[in-house]
């Protein structure tokens, strides 16, 4: 049988799901590709991962070539590494390298590999959509977006409030207001 | 190297282990931490030896602008020996990567061992600030303030997007990590531990073993942190740490009052027979201290045992650990000798409260 990740090399490595005492998926792969996988795995620095997810993370990783075999197309699933992608202008990262260390390079890389940022963030921080809501240094002068981003989740922060306390003529209010600034949003942009 | 902010090192501790603050019958402390780096700089993993000793000198710089109140201690961790850079770990003033990192990098931290800002670590700053027992609102508005005088001087790297950048994408946004740091004997003994991994799992919260490897954690410590740092505000991380831990703790003191009214001679038992053997062991390894410290401090914290305070236990805790004895000794010593220098300094640490 071949590897599930290159769909080269014979696979020598069975990873088995276990849930229940019952194995529930299985995976076979070959001794390289394994490496890889285990690299997704044990990192400690990471959140997690679901072992179809580190898979289908794997087969990113080796390009769209290589990648041959059938696993369903699950939403959120990274697409796999477009050779379009450049390298960062300013301190070389790739953005295989950045998969496989999990880690940036310098601030511009946000920017360099921003179209497949989000959807690792809303994984990671388990929220959508992945844009900060938090303070920023005050010598930067909050933008008028992020202000206007923070006024939105306390608002809808409060919404949920109300809808969980029965509160009904509150979050209809409330519903209103972000209605209308979300009005605002939209013709600005 | 400042040699003599080590004089002292193997014999008092931090503020923090002073065994106060709220919660403290299970809570040992509550740390804040901030991610940042400084505009201009490709993160430390990227960065060259030159870049690296001038973000250190930048920082340094920085940090003698901001006039901490407190006097501080500033330490360059490539010109120190690995024994006292370790000794710094076992005191949670930097980390273990720190530690084994390489090239320029450093840490600066107040006299109580509060504050601590590591420098060039994954990230080149990383503030965090300690506080005794369950007290995230203090010790975050404390770290506040610095964080805000060092923002003054120094530009960090932001975006609208995505807040505070930082090298490795669990920290992006807010880059705020709280971790509260509990001491959860009767889980463990009960065997629930995995329920309230499992439950704090589900709310984005990680508990994971603070000593020790995989899920095997000596002396029932555990770290209990938020997961996500980007799409919420450092105010509702605060709350969601707020209401996550107290559940927690209320199930750690449902069952050490079950154990307690189930089974009084069981616990009693046990409690006492760790004193003793602390109390008469002429070799100690870390985890057999440990293990025997969690019961005492247990005891301590049910009334079993009376004449040994709180501090004294946590103290034994840090000053026990290799690299403490070590440096209070003043040589490296091997596993055996430091097994005997560790049951020594149990027993007179123990022999100071006896009636």
């Amino acid at each position: 049988m071949d590897c599930q990740c290159c769909n080269k090399k014979p696979a020598r490595v069975r990873i088995c799901d276990v849930d229940e005492n019952a194995i529930q998926e299985q995976y076979n792969v070959c001794p390289d590709c394994f490496a890889l996988v285990k690299r997704y795995m044990f990192d400690m620095a990471r959140p997690l991962m679901a072992t179809d997810d580190v898979i289908r993370e794997v087969q990113g990783l080796l390009g769209p070539a290589d990648k041959a075999i059938a696993l369903p197309d699950a939403a959120g699933a990274i697409t796999p590494l477009a050779d379009s992608v450049p390298a960062c202008p300013e301190c070389g990262m790739t953005l295989s390298e950045f998969k496989a260390r999990g880690r940036f390079g310098c601030p511009r890389d946000y920017e360099v590999f921003a179209e497949h940022l989000d959807p690792l963030f809303e994984r990671i921080h388990d929220t959508q959509p992945a844009r900060h809501q938090g303070r920023l240094p005050a010598r930067e002068g909050e933008s008028e977006l992020v202000t206007r981003r923070r006024k939105a989740a306390e608002l809808k922060a409060r919404l949920d409030a109300a809808v969980a306390e029965e509160n009904y003529e509150l979050a209809a209010r409330l519903r209103d207001e972000i209605n209308q600034q979300e009005g605002t949003t939209r013709e600005q942009a | 190297m400042n040699d003599s902010a080590f004089e002292n090192f193997p014999h008092v501790l931090g503020e923090w282990l002073k065994g106060g603050g709220p919660d403290s019958d299970i809570v040992v402390s509550t740390r804040v931490r901030f991610a940042r780096n400084i505009k201009g700089y490709p993160f430390t993993l990227k960065a060259t030896e030159q870049q690296r000793a001038e973000v250190l000198a930048l920082c340094e710089e920085a940090i003698r602008k901001i006039h901490l109140q407190r006097s501080v201690i500033t330490l360059e961790l490539d010109k120190m020996p690995e024994v006292k850079r370790d000794v710094l770990v076992e005191r949670h003033l930097i980390s273990r990567e720190l530690a084994g990192g390489e090239g320029p990098r450093g840490v600066t931290f107040g006299r109580g061992e509060m504050l601590s800002i590591m420098i060039n670590e994954e990230d080149h700053l990383r503030l965090q600030w300690i506080k005794s027992g369950f007290d995230a609102d203090r010790a975050y508005q404390a770290l506040c303030k610095v964080d805000r005088a060092l923002e003054k001087v120094v530009p960090y790297a932001v975006s609208d997007n995505y807040g505070y950048l930082t090298a490795c994408p669990t920290n992006v946004g807010t880059g705020m990590r709280i971790s509260v740091m509990v001491h959860l004997p009767a889980l463990t003994m009960k065997d629930h531990v995995d329920k309230v991994f499992k439950a704090a799992k589900r709310m984005n919260h990680a508990v994971r073993g603070l000593y020790g490897e995989g899920t095997r954690a000596f002396g029932d410590m555990y770290q209990i942190s938020n997961q996500a740092t980007l799409g919420r505000s450092e105010e509702s991380i605060l709350e969601s740490v707020k209401a996550i831990v107290p559940r927690i703790l209320e199930t750690e003191r449902q069952m050490r009052g079950q154990l307690y009214a189930e089974d009084r001679s069981f616990l009693e038992d046990r409690v006492l027979r760790s004193l003793a053997l602390l109390r008469n062991a002429r070799r100690l390894n870390v985890q057999e201290m440990m293990s025997h410290l969690s019961m005492l401090r247990l005891g301590v914290d049910l009334g079993l045992i009376t004449d040994v305070p709180m501090q004294t236990v946590n103290e034994m805790f840090i000053l026990g650990q290799p690299s403490h004895l070590q440096e209070r000794e003043g040589r490296l010593m091997n596993a055996t000798e430091r097994d005997t220098t560790r049951a020594d300094l149990v027993r007179s640490k123990l022999a100071a409260h006896s009636n």
